[in-house]
């Protein structure tokens, strides 16, 4: 996707597709690693990767909102919206790509950098996370492309936000699409913020705010305005071995000891897709039927978001039963391939309608 | 967090309470909210306080052979509990002194509670029904009973606070239909839970169907029980704030607890947490800044001490263990301005009784109460998706008051989502059945285990008790536990008002699997816990875990043990607090009004601790001089 800075509503309709793009596209490495963990173990780490991966959809009902709310038309079953692992973010951060992979090290490695904070809390850090240097926020990139390159999600919603401003500043009749399209409080809810139904300049901006801040934590502190944990310093407590807890400072968490075990988890193929596994086989019809159940599942959600908000509660169903399919591939071996399990590949057919 | 390190000996705490269940840690919170400093003796483990720990009882739960309601807790000799596989017939005047629950009889009553942190709503089902206003006044209207010293309407605005503190999902409609009064424009927290499919299968069957007791006329409609469980938050809540639900009680950040999923056992461990527990309420009492709340667990209250000449309690003693498989421990002092026992109907006033405290009515531990449940089963014609939901979502609840309330015991209907399993009727014990007496296998076993379990119709039917005073919790030198403790003594009894309530149930339900197409799998026999006979039939009767009434409130020091805030009538500086206080509990599972009336206490206790600072001082030092 190519962005440039937002100077017209059609731009911003662009970025709120750019957005529910890549809140989606956080959640199947996110899931791939949660389902990966052996049943029972790791509690510590499941509830950390599973509270992100949570939160994560809330940003995706959030960036559908935003868009219902100017006039746009979710669209979650086009060709390309699940991306194909491994893969950059759709914001446009070219110094990583995300896999699907086991719970391990390195996906905590990559957890950390996509949800890496706008600014890093640091200059250190900063130093350390920029290999060259770059040009001014948001920066081009340096291989030509004339697009916008994001150095975090961060700085990529910052963006809109200053769009939205900008659009409501010179005039521009934003917030001209059908209310009842809006997924209210009744329909979704999460102990990490509620949905913010996007009617208005204030409210449009209060939904940025709310990803920003769950996230990456825009204001530089690790909990945000709701004494809530950002995502990046939940992940960096898998790393350092220890809660956070109120009053602690960027990387010196204080709280309870926390214990991984790096070992109790299934042994996944990384970024599997679905020739990986020999036609006719269990596994493949298994991952064949997971593809196919994850394709109806992105749609049966998109009627929810494009006017039948409703249907976000059988949707829920839905998403137990995608939980049980994910568990019949990383608990079987991978044919032909010792030591390694299965595991789901998120190819989408070329269009899902 | 939990400590067991024993309390400072020269710490005055403004309050201390016994128990950390439903009554506990409400009134803890409402202490420390205004400023107290409260302590909190837990007799049993305090594991849960973390995700982890919640996930042992989980895990314990998984593994379990019997899925009782006290699987998921570890077996503690030092604070022990009453389980199910421990309830046996009795024969004729000999007591069963098997397990910690000592039944005298002449009926078993295979009921329980659960020592633990939380109590019993880690284990319990969740519905939060209010009582009918009627209930509140069975003496004067049926000639039953005993009448409350506080109506309805004067309950009605704590219920309205302990419905948000429990988060009740419900549909005001729906419960005002059944008489119950509501402020204009109430609405609960939390939209009504929606109904299974099992539900709208039973309700196609027999809504509208006539009923005729005594003379008047009644007509049945299912619906959905008042729940403190997580549903959908009611955005007209609270004068159009809404409502924030309440998630998962842990010590770092988690998004779990939130809306519940259906996973079919509520009881005895909500996976989730969607179901509330006390420890959501006693996580934001430790949280609270503007008092503070000191927990104990592994801390069994063993002695009440009362100075004899100001009346008041002038400390209490406690027993902390270290390891629950081991009787060693040590006894520790603590002096507060005010005592509250909230160790549950059992073991408070077990408690007492122990202590030499019979109250100057004598009534501590009379009047025991409980719902006397009857189990009716079968399959319905066609599969109605068993085993999914909330292990009950919707019931009969049209015959809950009314006029044959003067001859007869009312009663309610619970339409059970998991099928038989409370009648022993398990999906386990289905498949072996399968396996072993049709030598079923493969499809035909997948097939067959499916067909029998997805068509599971079991009707729970709730019959009111009244208060006699002959059903009773005493303490007898002859039996302890493992600390030294005297264990409770139940004697307990049927009475034919109920037993009368209990077969009509019967007789309707047999109409109501008629219209349904029900094939009758119920089946009552002799061997069975709990078998009674009543005019030529017999029937089995359960526990309902409502332990209440032993420490009754009523109008005067000889009527009662506790006044209408619950504060003993002997004792000043004492609430006994809990569902033990309630004088009838009608046809409603007794959690949601025990918290409505701990809630009224505490402003008493408030009003108290206020007013008598300097006086209270006094006493304790008499107190201490004497102990």
């Amino acid at each position: 996707m190519t962005l440039s800075r937002i100077t017209t509503k059609a731009d911003l309709q662009d970025y709120l597709h750019a957005a529910m793009q890549l809140e989606h596209a956080t959640i199947p490495p996110y899931l791939t690693a949660l389902y990966s963990i052996h049943p029972g173990t790791n509690s510590d780490a499941f509830h950390v990767i599973r509270v992100v991966a949570v939160e994560e959809m809330l940003h995706l009902t959030l960036a559908a909102n935003m868009l219902n709310a100017v006039g746009g038309e979710p669209d979650m079953t086009r060709a390309g919206f699940v991306p194909r692992y491994p893969a950059y973010l759709p914001d446009g951060e070219a110094d990583f790509e995300v896999s699907l992979e086991r719970f391990s090290p390195t996906a905590i490695g990559t957890f950390l950098k996509i949800e890496r904070p706008a600014q890093a809390p640091s200059e250190e850090m900063r130093v350390l996370r920029r290999p060259k240097p770059r040009a001014a926020i948001p920066a081009v990139h340096p291989d030509g492309d004339d697009g916008l390159h994001f150095w975090s999600i961060g700085e990529f919603y910052a963006e809109i936000a200053r769009g939205i401003q900008h659009l409501h500043d010179q005039g521009v009749d934003l917030f001209t699409g059908d209310p009842s399209r809006q997924v209210t409080p009744e329909l979704y809810y999460s102990g990490g913020g509620e949905v913010i139904p996007v009617k208005d300049l204030a409210s449009a901006l209060a939904a940025v705010e709310l990803i920003s801040e769950q996230g990456e934590g825009l204001t530089g502190s690790i909990y945000d305005e709701e004494g809530e944990l950002s995502h990046y310093f939940r992940f960096q407590q898998l790393t350092l071995g220890r809660y956070y807890q109120a009053g602690d400072v960027a990387n010196s968490p204080t709280g309870p000891a926390l214990e991984v075990d790096w070992d109790a988890v299934y042994p996944l193929l990384t970024n599997a897709t679905i020739t990986d596994f020999p036609a006719g086989s269990e596994v493949r019809a298994a991952a064949e039927a997971f593809n196919a159940g994850y394709a109806e599942f992105l749609s049966l959600v998109n009627q929810a978001f494009t006017g039948q908000p409703d249907l976000l509660i059988p949707a829920v169903g839905e998403m137990f039963a995608l939980r049980d399919q994910v568990g019949r591939l990383v608990r079987n071996p991978a044919p032909g391939r010792p030591g390694v399990n299965a595991a789901p590949t998120f190819d989408m057919p070329e269009t899902t309608r | 967090m939990p400590s067991s390190a024993p309390v400072d000996a020269d710490t005055i705490y403004d309050a201390v309470i016994v128990g950390s269940g439903v009554s506990g840690s409400l009134v803890a919170n409402e202490l420390s909210k205004q400023g107290f400093h409260v302590l909190v003796l837990e007799a049993g483990p305090g594991e849960d306080q973390t995700i982890r720990g919640y996930e042992k009882y989980l895990s314990r739960f998984y593994e379990a052979t019997s899925k009782d309601n006290n699987s998921p807790y570890p077996a503690n000799p030092n604070a022990s509990m009453p389980r199910s596989p421990a309830v046996h017939s009795l024969a004729a005047g000999q007591p069963d002194s098997s397990s910690y629950l000592v039944q005298n009889g002449p009926f078993p009553l295979d009921s329980t509670y659960t020592r633990t942190l939380g109590g019993t709503t880690m284990h319990w089902e969740g519905k939060a029904l209010r009582m009918l206003p009627e209930d509140f006044e069975t003496r004067s209207r049926y000639g039953q009973g005993l009448d409350w010293p506080i109506s309805y309407d004067e309950l009605a605005p704590h219920y309205r606070r302990a419905e948000r503190e429990l988060g009740v999902s419900a549909d005001v409609q729906d419960q005002a239909e059944l008489g119950i009064p509501f402020e204009p424009g109430y609405v609960f927290p939390m939209q009504g839970l929606p109904a299974s499919y099992l539900d709208q299968a039973v309700a196609a069957g027999i809504d509208g169907t006539g009923v005729r007791l005594d003379g008047e006329d009644y007509h049945l409609k299912v619906r959905a029980f008042p729940q403190a469980r997580n549903g959908i938050p009611n955005a007209a809540y609270d004068g159009g704030k809404g409502y924030v639900p309440v998630g998962a009680v842990s010590t770092h950040q988690v998004e779990q607890g939130e809306r519940c999923q259906g996973n079919n056992n509520c009881v005895p461990l909500c996976p989730v947490q969607a179901k509330y527990h006390a420890g959501k309420t006693l996580a934001k009492a430790l949280a609270g800044t503007v008092g503070k709340v000191d927990l104990r667990t592994q801390a069994v209250a063993s002695r009440v001490h009362v100075d004899h000449v100001t009346g008041r309690v002038s400390h209490l003693e406690y027993k902390a263990y270290a390891d629950p498989g081991s009787p060693e421990h040590t006894t520790h002092t603590v002096r507060a301005r005010l005592f509250v026992l909230a160790a549950n109907a059992v073991e408070t006033p077990r408690l007492m009784l122990a202590s030499g405290l019979p109250s100057s009515s004598a009534l501590m531990g009379r009047n025991l109460m409980d719902h006397a449940y009857l189990l009716t089963w079968g399959l319905m014609p066609g599969p109605v998706g068993t085993m999914r939901g909330t292990v009950c979502t919707s019931g009969i609840s049209d015959l809950r008051g009314g006029a044959f309330r003067h001859g007869q015991a009312a009663f309610a209907a619970d339409i059970h989502n998991d099928g038989w399993g409370w009648a022993g009727g398990t999906p386990e014990v289905q498949v072996l059945d399968l396996v072993d007496s049709m030598n079923a296998f493969g499809p035909d076993l997948r097939r067959g285990a499916v067909d029998r379990i997805s068509r599971q119709l079991l009707l729970a039917w709730m019959v009111e008790l009244m208060p006699d005073p002959s059903n009773r919790i005493t303490v007898d030198g002859r039996y302890k536990d493992a600390l030294g403790n005297l264990k409770p003594v139940l004697s307990y009894n049927i009475a034919d008002y109920t037993l009368a309530g209990v077969a009509q149930a019967r007789s309707l339900s047999r109409r109501l699997f008629q219209r349904l197409g029900v094939e009758d799998h119920t089946d009552y026999r002799p061997t069975d816990v709990g078998y009674v006979s009543y005019q030529g039939e017999g029937y089995v009767i359960r526990g309902g875990n409502h332990w209440s009434g032993t420490h009754v409130m009523g109008t005067t020091p000889a009527n009662s043990v506790v006044d209408a805030d619950q504060r003993s009538w002997d004792h000043e500086n004492l609430f006994l607090v809990g569902s033990g206080s309630m004088p009838s509990i009608g046809t409603s599972n007794t959690t949601l009004t025990l918290a409505a009336l701990c809630l009224k206490s505490a402003e008493q206790m408030v009003r108290q601790l206020r007013d008598e600072t300097s006086a209270v001082e006094l006493a304790t030092t008499t107190g201490s001089a004497q102990a």
